[in-house]
C-alpha cells in the first residue's frame, strides 16, 4: 500500500511537470463555444502571422458561469461564442470590455457589432428551408411564415423546438410580427410537423431526401457539409435532392445569427486579445470561414466562397441580432406553450 | 465506540467538503427567482416528470432483467461460451451512452443498412410504405441506455452470487425451496440495489441521450430553462427536484437494507459447483446471455469499426495516442482517490460515526444524480468562491487538474460507496469486536480484516469508477485546462457537430482503453472467488 501511494504521487508529479504550460506575454487564452477542429486553423494561421500562441478551452455550456466566478482571476483573454444569445449573456453579465479598434470598425458592419464596442459578429450563418425538388413546387413558399399554412400538414421536419436555432428563429418572428402572432405561426408549424421533433439539422434534411417530409428548417453551413462532403458522397446525394429557399426575401430578408466574439475585462493579454480578434475580421480569415465550415463573412469586402456562392445570394433579416437575444426568454416560453 | 472520533471528524469534514458544490447549486436554487415556476407547471413540467419517470422505470426494469439473468446463469450452470460470458457481459460498460445513441440511429434509421434492406428485399418505395419502429423515441432510448447500463447490476450482482456459501442452498435444498428465489435472490440484494441505485442515476442525470433522441426529461429541462430563459437559478430549482428524487430512492435503499442482515462467516468457504444442464438449456441460456452482450457492445463496435474501415474516420495516431495517454492518467489518479477516499468513508461511517455523520457522508454520494454540467457549474462557483478568499498561487494547469479530480470525486464517489457498502455490511461485526478486543487500533482492523474482506468490492468499484471517468464528459469539458483533450471530449468535438463517422476511430480507443481494466476485473473476482 504504501509503495502504492509513493508510485503515484510521483507518477503525478511527473505528470504535471511534463504538462505544465506557461503563460507568457506572447500568449493568449480563448474560452470557445466552438469546437478545437473548427477553430484551430485560424489560431494556427495567426500564430504564424504574429508568433503569439492561442491556448484554448472548449465547452459548450457553462464557460459563462466559469468567468463569473473566476472573476478577476481567469485566465480568459477573449471569448468566442456561436449564438448571439450567448455572447449577450456575457455583456448582461458585465463581462466584457469596450475595444476601440478601428480595424474591427471598419470590418464589421454595424448591425453586426455591439454599439458599445463590446462584441463583435465574425461569421453569419442564414436559417433557411431546404425543401424536396420533386414535391414542393417553386415559389410555393416564400416566406417563413408560409410553414404554418394547413397545405404543409404532415410536411414539415425541424430539431426540437428549444434548441438555439431554432429559439432565435422564433425570436426574429416575435420581432417582426409581435409575440401573439409568433405564437399562433409556433402552434400551426407543430401542428404541420411530419413527425415530432428529432435529431439534428443535418437529420431533417435527410428525411427530407427519405421522402419522411417535404420541408426542412435547417442552417445553411449544414448544406454545405452535405453538397462537398467527400468523405462520405451518400450526403452529396442528399443535397442534390434539395432545394434552398432563402425567405421573405421581398420583406425583412432571411433570419441570420451569428458567431462572434469579445474580449473578457479581467484580461491580462488584452493587446493580444484584440490583435487576435482583428486578425479573425481580415479577409484572410474570413474566407477561411467561408471556405472551411460554409459560413458567411461579416466583412463587406470578402466575397462569399464559390461554394457559398453556389446556393445563391440573398437579403438578409437586418434587425439587430441584440433584439434576437432579449426575445429569446419569450421564445422558449412560447416553445414551451405549443410543445416544439 | 464515541461518535466524535479522530476518524468521523475529519472524514465529516472531507464530506462536507464533497458537498459544497451540491450546496452552492443549492444556494443557486433558494436565490433564484420563482416566477418562471407557475408557466413551467403550465406547460412542461409533468410531461418532463413523467417522461423522467418513465426512462427510470424501463432503464431500471430492462437492466435488472439483463443484470441479474446473466449473472446467475453465468454464476449458476456450465453451458458453452460462459467463461468468455463472465468477462464479456462487462463489456458494454466500456461504450459511452452516447456513442450507442449514435450508432444506434445510423443503424435502424431510413437510410439504415437495415431498414434499406427490408426496402430491397420487400420492394417498398418508400417510408409511407411501411411502419418501422423509430429509434428515437422513449422505448429506443430504454433499450440503448440499458444495453450499456446493465453491467453496474450484472458486476455487483455477479460478485455477490459466486461468494454465497453452499450451505445455504444445500438448506434450501432441503426444504425444497429454488435457489434462485429462496437464496441467491434475497442475499444479493444488497448488491443488486446498489446496483440499480447507479443505473437509475445515471439515467436520471444522461443528457446525451436524450437529447439526441429530444426526450423531454427534466434534465432536458434544466438546459432549456438555464439556457433557453438565461436561469441558471431556474435551473438549479429543477436539478434539485432531480437530487431529491435520488435521494428518496438511496433512503429507502438504506431503510430495505436495515432491515435484512446477512453476514458471512468466514471470508471464504465452499461455493456453489457449476451444475451440468441440458442441451435444451445450453442453448437457451447462451441465447440470453448474447443478447444484451450484442445490444450494447457487438452492434455499437461494429457500426463505429465500420466507419474506420469505410475510411470516413479522422486517423491521427500521434493525437489519439497522446490523447489516451492523458486519459488513461487522468483516469486512474480519479479513480484511486476516489476508491481511497469511499473506503475511508464508508468504513468510517459503518463503524465509527453517529447518524448526523452518517447523513453527512451518504449525501456526498449523490453528487451522481445531477446532470454532469450543472454538478461541474457548482464546482466553478464553489472554486470560484475558495479562489477569492485564499488566493492559491497555483498554475492554471495544476489548479485545473486538481479541480477535475475533485468534480469527478464529486460524481463518481456514489459508485465507489456503493460498491464498498455492499462490501461491508456482508462483514460479520464480530470480526471487528474480535480485532478490537486483541487490542488492534481501527487502523490495523481497517488494514488487516475489513480491506481483505473487501478487496473485490474495492477492485469492482474502483474500475467501474476507472471506465466512468474515461468515458465522462461534460465535467471533464468545462473543468479542464487549456489544452488539454482527453478521448472523451476529442470524440465530442466531432460528434457534436454531427460527424460520428469522423470521430469513430477515437471513439473505438475509449472503448479498447477500458477493455483491458474490464477483463482484468473479472479474472480478479474470478480467482478471488477460487471459481
Amino acid at each position: 500500500m504504501k509503495n502504492f501511494i509513493i508510485k503515484l504521487i510521483s507518477s503525478l508529479v511527473i505528470l504535471l511537470s511534463v504538462v505544465d504550460i506557461a503563460y507568457a506575454n506572447d500568449e493568449v487564452n480563448v474560452y470557445s463555444y466552438r469546437q478545437p477542429i473548427l477553430i484551430n486553423p485560424f489560431f494556427d494561421e495567426f500564430t504564424k502571422k504574429t508568433g503569439i500562441k492561442v491556448n484554448v478551452l472548449h465547452a459548450k455550456k457553462g464557460l459563462l458561469e466559469r468567468v463569473m466566478s473566476e472573476g478577476n482571476n481567469t485566465p480568459a483573454d477573449l471569448i468566442l461564442t456561436v449564438d448571439i444569445a450567448r455572447l449577450n449573456q456575457f455583456v448582461e453579465n458585465d463581462l466584457l470590455a469596450s475595444v476601440d479598434s478601428k480595424v474591427l470598425q471598419e470590418n464589421i458592419p454595424s448591425h453586426l457589432r455591439d454599439s458599445k464596442s463590446r462584441w463583435f459578429a465574425l461569421s453569419k450563418r442564414a436559417r433557411i428551408l431546404a425543401v424536396s425538388k420533386e414535391r414542393v413546387p417553386l415559389g410555393s413558399i416564400n416566406n417563413i411564415e408560409d410553414l404554418a399554412n394547413e397545405k404543409w400538414k404532415g410536411k414539415i421536419c425541424t430539431r426540437i423546438g428549444s434548441h438555439d436555432y431554432n429559439r432565435s428563429l422564433l425570436a426574429s418572428i416575435i420581432a417582426a410580427n409581435g409575440e401573439e402572432v409568433a405564437e399562433n405561426w409556433a402552434k400551426a408549424l407543430v401542428q404541420n410537423l411530419a413527425r415530432k421533433p428529432e435529431g439534428n439539422d443535418r437529420n431533417q434534411a435527410k428525411a427530407v431526401h427519405e421522402g419522411i417530409c417535404d420541408i426542412a428548417v435547417m442552417n445553411t453551413y449544414y448544406f454545405g457539409k452535405m453538397k462537398f462532403n467527400e468523405k462520405n458522397p451518400e450526403q452529396k446525394e442528399w443535397a442534390s435532392s434539395l432545394r434552398l429557399i432563402f425567405t421573405n426575401q421581398s420583406n425583412r430578408g432571411n433570419h441570420v445569427n451569428i458567431a462572434g466574439g469579445g474580449i473578457i475585462k479581467y484580461s491580462k493579454n488584452k493587446d493580444n486579445a484584440q490583435a487576435l480578434l482583428e486578425f479573425l475580421t481580415t479577409p484572410d480569415a474570413q474566407k477561411l470561414y467561408s471556405s472551411m465550415n460554409y459560413e458567411y463573412p461579416v466583412n463587406p469586402k470578402v466575397r462569399p466562397s464559390k461554394e457559398l456562392d453556389s446556393w445563391g445570394i440573398f437579403i438578409e433579416d437586418q434587425l439587430p441580432v441584440e433584439r434576437i437575444a432579449e426575445l429569446a426568454p419569450t421564445a422558449q416560453k412560447i416553445i414551451d406553450r405549443v410543445g416544439w | 465506540m464515541s461518535s466524535w472520533n479522530i476518524w468521523s471528524i475529519p472524514v465529516g469534514i472531507i464530506s462536507l467538503f464533497i458537498i459544497s458544490p451540491v450546496l452552492a447549486i443549492f444556494y443557486s436554487a433558494l436565490l433564484g427567482d420563482t416566477t418562471l415556476w407557475p408557466h413551467l407547471f403550465a406547460t412542461v413540467l409533468p410531461r418532463y416528470l413523467l417522461n423522467t419517470l418513465l426512462l427510470m422505470l424501463g432503464v431500471g426494469s430492462l437492466s435488472l432483467l439483463f443484470g441479474i439473468s446473466t449473472a446467475w446463469l453465468v454464476s449458476r450452470y456450465q453451458f458453452p461460451g460462459r467463461s468468455i460470458f463472465e468477462w464479456a457481459l462487462l463489456l458494454p460498460a466500456a461504450v459511452p451512452a452516447y456513442i450507442i445513441a449514435y450508432t444506434y440511429t445510423d443503424l435502424l434509421e431510413y437510410a439504415g443498412p437495415i431498414q434499406g434492406y427490408l426496402r430491397d428485399v420487400f420492394n417498398w418505395k418508400n417510408s409511407k410504405d411501411y411502419w418501422f419502429p423509430n429509434i428515437r423515441s422513449m422505448e429506443g432510448a430504454i433499450l440503448v441506455m440499458s444495453s450499456v447500463l446493465y453491467p453496474y447490476v450484472y458486476l455487483l450482482t455477479r460478485a455477490s452470487f459466486i461468494t454465497l456459501p453452499i450451505s445455504y442452498f444445500q438448506t434450501s435444498a432441503i426444504y425444497g425451496h429454488k435457489p434462485f428465489f429462496a437464496v441467491a435472490l434475497p442475499l444479493a440484494r444488497p448488491a443488486i440495489i446498489a446496483g440499480l441505485a447507479l443505473v437509475l442515476m445515471e439515467t436520471i442525470s444522461d443528457f446525451g441521450t436524450v437529447d439526441y433522441f429530444a426526450i423531454e426529461t427534466l434534465t432536458l429541462g434544466v438546459f432549456n430553462v438555464w439556457l433557453g430563459m438565461n436561469s441558471l437559478s431556474g435551473a438549479a430549482q429543477i436539478s434539485s427536484i432531480l437530487f431529491f428524487i435520488v435521494v428518496i430512492l438511496l433512503a429507502l435503499e438504506l431503510i430495505a437494507r436495515r432491515n435484512q442482515r446477512f453476514y458471512e462467516k468466514h471470508s471464504r468457504q465452499e461455493t456453489l459447483e457449476l451444475e451440468k444442464i441440458s442441451n435444451f438449456q445450453k442453448t437457451l441460456f447462451f441465447i440470453i446471455c448474447i443478447i444484451p452482450l450484442i445490444l450494447g457492445f457487438i452492434i455499437p463496435v461494429s457500426v463505429l469499426l465500420n466507419f474506420v474501415l469505410k475510411g470516413y474516420a479522422v486517423v491521427n495516431i500521434g493525437e489519439v495516442v497522446d490523447t489516451a495517454i492523458t486519459s488513461i492518467s487522468i483516469s486512474f489518479i480519479a479513480s484511486t482517490t476516489i476508491m481511497f477516499l469511499s473506503f475511508l468513508m464508508v468504513v468510517v461511517a459503518t463503524y465509527k460515526s453517529n447518524t448526523f455523520q452518517k447523513s453527512l457522508i451518504f449525501l456526498a454520494s449523490c453528487g451522481y444524480a445531477f446532470p454532469g454540467t450543472i454538478l461541474a457549474v457548482g464546482v466553478v462557483v464553489f472554486v470560484g468562491w475558495l479562489n477569492n478568499i485564499f488566493y492559491f498561487h497555483m498554475s492554471y494547469f495544476i489548479g485545473g487538474f486538481i479541480v477535475l479530480i475533485f468534480a469527478y470525486t464529486l460524481r463518481f464517489l456514489a459508485i465507489g460507496n456503493g460498491s464498498i457498502r455492499s462490501g461491508v455490511t456482508r462483514i460479520n461485526p464480530n470480526l471487528i469486536e474480535a480485532s478490537r478486543t486483541m487490542g488492534r487500533s481501527f487502523f490495523t482492523t481497517m488494514k488487516k480484516v475489513i480491506l481483505p474482506l473487501t478487496y473485490t468490492y474495492v477492485l469492482v468499484g474502483g474500475i467501474l469508477v476507472f471506465v466512468d471517468i474515461l468515458k465522462e464528459l461534460p465535467i471533464t469539458l468545462l473543468l479542464r485546462p487549456f489544452n488539454f483533450e482527453t478521448l472523451a471530449t476529442y470524440v465530442y468535438q466531432y460528434a457534436s457537430d454531427e460527424m460520428l463517422e469522423e470521430s469513430s476511430f477515437a471513439a473505438l480507443i475509449i472503448i479498447v482503453a477500458g477493455l483491458g481494466p474490464v477483463i482484468f476485473l473479472s479474472k480478479t473476482i474470478k480467482k478471488y472467488s477460487g471459481k
